[in-house]
C-alpha cells in the first residue's frame, strides 16, 4: 500500500499537456496566449475575434497588469515587511490579491462606487482589506476619482512608509506588460493580418501597449478605443467626461475613440451571451457594440478585427439582473 | 465655545491627507447614533473645506469649527437620517 501510494518522481510542470507546478505558471505569454475566438453570428458580416482574457487564472486581463506591477515593484525596491495598497474597480484588485497571498504580502484595496459585490466578497476571500469608496469622496474635489485619492493618500500619509502603492494609472508596468505580452500574442495569432485593435478606455494600460506594439508591426493598423458615457455603469471603463486621464495613456497610438452608452453595451452583452455562448462582462459588451457599429464615416473597412473581452460576466449577475426585466423567469 | 461641547466620540487624524481625514470621518459619521457629537482633529488646511462639505453632504450638523494652524478642529452632531454618498 504505502509503495502504491509513494511517487517514484514529483512530476513537474508541462506546458502541453496543461500541467504545472504553480497557478502562476499560467499567466498568458506568446507561448501560451489566451484565446482569440471568432464572432460568427452577432456580426457575421465582419471577421471578427474576441481575446478572451478571463481564461486567465485568475479570471481577468489584470492578471497580467498585476504580475507586471509586482514584479517591477520588486526589482527596484524590497516588498519584505510592505502592505501593498491600489485603487481598483476589482480585477486589478483580486489579481494583485492572489498575487499578494502567493507571496504572503498583506494589501489593501479602494474600490470605488458602482463595483459588484461579487468582486468585493471575493477580494475578502483572498485575504485584502476592502476600503469601499464613493467616488466623490473629496466632496470640494472632484473629478470622479475617490478611490484613487484614497490609495494615493493611504501610501503617502504618516505611516505611508509601510505601505507601497502599484499605482496602475501611472506605472509604465502596465502598459510593458500588455507590450510584451498581449500585443504579441495578437501578432502571432493573427499572423500578423490584424487590421483594427479594439479596446476599452480604463487604466489604458491594454489600449497603449497593445497600440503601440501593433503600430510598430504596421503602422497602417487602426486602434479603437471604447469609451462608456459619462455617468456610466459597466466598471473597468472610465468616462474621460468625468475622470481623470491615466498618466500612461499615449493618445498618439489612438485612431479612434469610440462612445457606447449602458443600453448598447448591455444589450451586445446579452447577445454575446445567447447567440455566441460567451459568458462575457459587460464591458466585453461595450468594446463588440463598438467594432460592430455601423460604417458611418470614411473610415477603412475595419478588416480582421480583434476585440479584447476583459473578464466574464459571473462578477456581475447583480448588474445584468436591471436588464433582464421578466426574461427568463416562469411564464404562467 | 469649543471648550464647551461635549463630544461622544474622537477621531484623531493628525499626519493623514486628503481624503483620508474625511473617510474615516465618514466611516465615525456612520457607526454614530443620531444627535452624537464626533470631534474631529486633522493636520490638513484642506479640512476646512472637506469636512464641511462632507457635514453638508450627509445631513449631518457642524456645531463648531476650530482653525489653530498647524491643526484643524471640528465637532460634528449626527443627523436624523443617513443621506446618499459616503456611507
Amino acid at each position: 500500500m504505502t509503495t502504491f501510494l509513494k511517487r517514484q518522481q514529483q512530476l513537474g510542470t508541462d506546458r502541453h499537456v496543461r500541467r504545472y507546478d504553480d497557478i502562476r505558471q499560467l499567466l498568458p505569454d506568446v507561448d501560451q496566449p489566451t484565446p482569440i475566438v471568432r464572432l460568427n453570428r452577432v456580426a457575421p458580416e465582419l471577421d471578427l475575434y474576441l481575446k478572451l482574457e478571463w481564461l486567465n487564472p485568475f479570471g481577468s486581463i489584470k492578471d497580467r497588469t498585476a504580475s507586471y506591477l509586482l514584479a517591477g515593484l520588486a526589482r527596484r525596491s524590497s516588498l519584505q515587511h510592505k502592505q501593498l495598497v491600489e485603487a481598483s474597480s476589482g480585477n486589478t484588485a483580486i489579481a494583485l490579491a492572489a498575487l499578494a497571498a502567493l507571496e504572503g504580502l498583506p494589501i489593501t484595496i479602494t474600490i470605488p462606487d458602482g463595483v459588484p459585490e461579487e468582486k468585493r466578497i471575493v477580494l475578502r476571500m483572498l485575504g485584502a482589506e476592502v476600503w469601499e469608496t464613493p467616488d466623490d469622496l473629496c466632496p470640494v474635489d472632484n473629478p470622479r476619482d475617490g478611490a484613487i485619492a484614497l490609495a494615493r493618500s493611504i501610501a503617502q500619509s504618516a505611516g505611508g512608509e509601510d505601505y507601497i502603492w502599484p499605482d496602475q494609472y501611472s506605472s509604465p508596468d502596465n502598459v510593458k506588460a500588455h507590450y510584451e505580452t498581449t500585443g504579441p500574442e495578437i501578432w502571432r495569432q493573427t499572423e500578423g493580418q490584424i487590421r483594427t485593435f479594439v479596446a476599452g478606455f480604463g487604466t489604458c494600460g491594454t489600449i497603449t501597449g497593445v497600440g503601440r506594439f501593433l503600430k510598430e508591426q504596421d503602422r497602417s493598423i487602426r486602434v479603437v478605443a471604447v469609451e462608456p458615457q459619462k455617468g456610466h455603469r459597466p466598471p473597468g471603463l472610465k468616462s474621460f467626461a468625468e475622470a481623470k486621464e491615466p498618466d500612461i495613456l499615449d493618445r498618439s497610438v489612438i485612431d479612434e475613440v469610440v462612445t457606447v452608452d449602458d443600453d448598447l453595451a448591455y444589450g451586445m452583452t446579452k447577445r454575446l451571451y445567447r447567440e455566441e455562448g460567451l459568458i462575457v462582462g459587460p464591458s466585453t459588451g461595450a468594446i463588440v457594440a463598438a467594432a460592430t457599429q455601423p460604417d458611418t464615416s470614411d473610415v477603412p473597412a475595419p478588416g480582421l478585427t480583434v476585440g479584447i473581452s476583459p473578464d466574464s460576466g459571473f462578477k456581475y449577475a447583480s448588474f445584468f439582473i436591471d436588464h433582464l426585466g421578466d426574461e427568463g423567469l416562469p411564464r404562467i | 465655545m469649543s471648550d464647551a461641547i461635549t463630544f461622544d466620540e474622537r477621531l484623531d487624524t493628525s499626519g493623514l491627507l486628503c481624503p483620508l481625514p474625511v473617510y474615516k470621518a465618514g466611516l465615525v459619521l456612520g457607526r454614530l447614533e443620531a444627535g452624537k457629537v464626533l470631534h474631529l482633529i486633522t493636520t490638513d488646511p484642506g479640512s476646512l473645506e472637506d469636512i464641511p462639505a462632507l457635514a453638508r453632504q450627509r445631513g449631518d450638523e457642524l456645531l463648531d469649527v476650530e482653525d489653530r494652524g498647524a491643526t484643524q478642529l471640528f465637532w460634528l452632531k449626527k443627523g436624523p437620517t443617513e443621506r446618499d454618498g459616503h456611507k
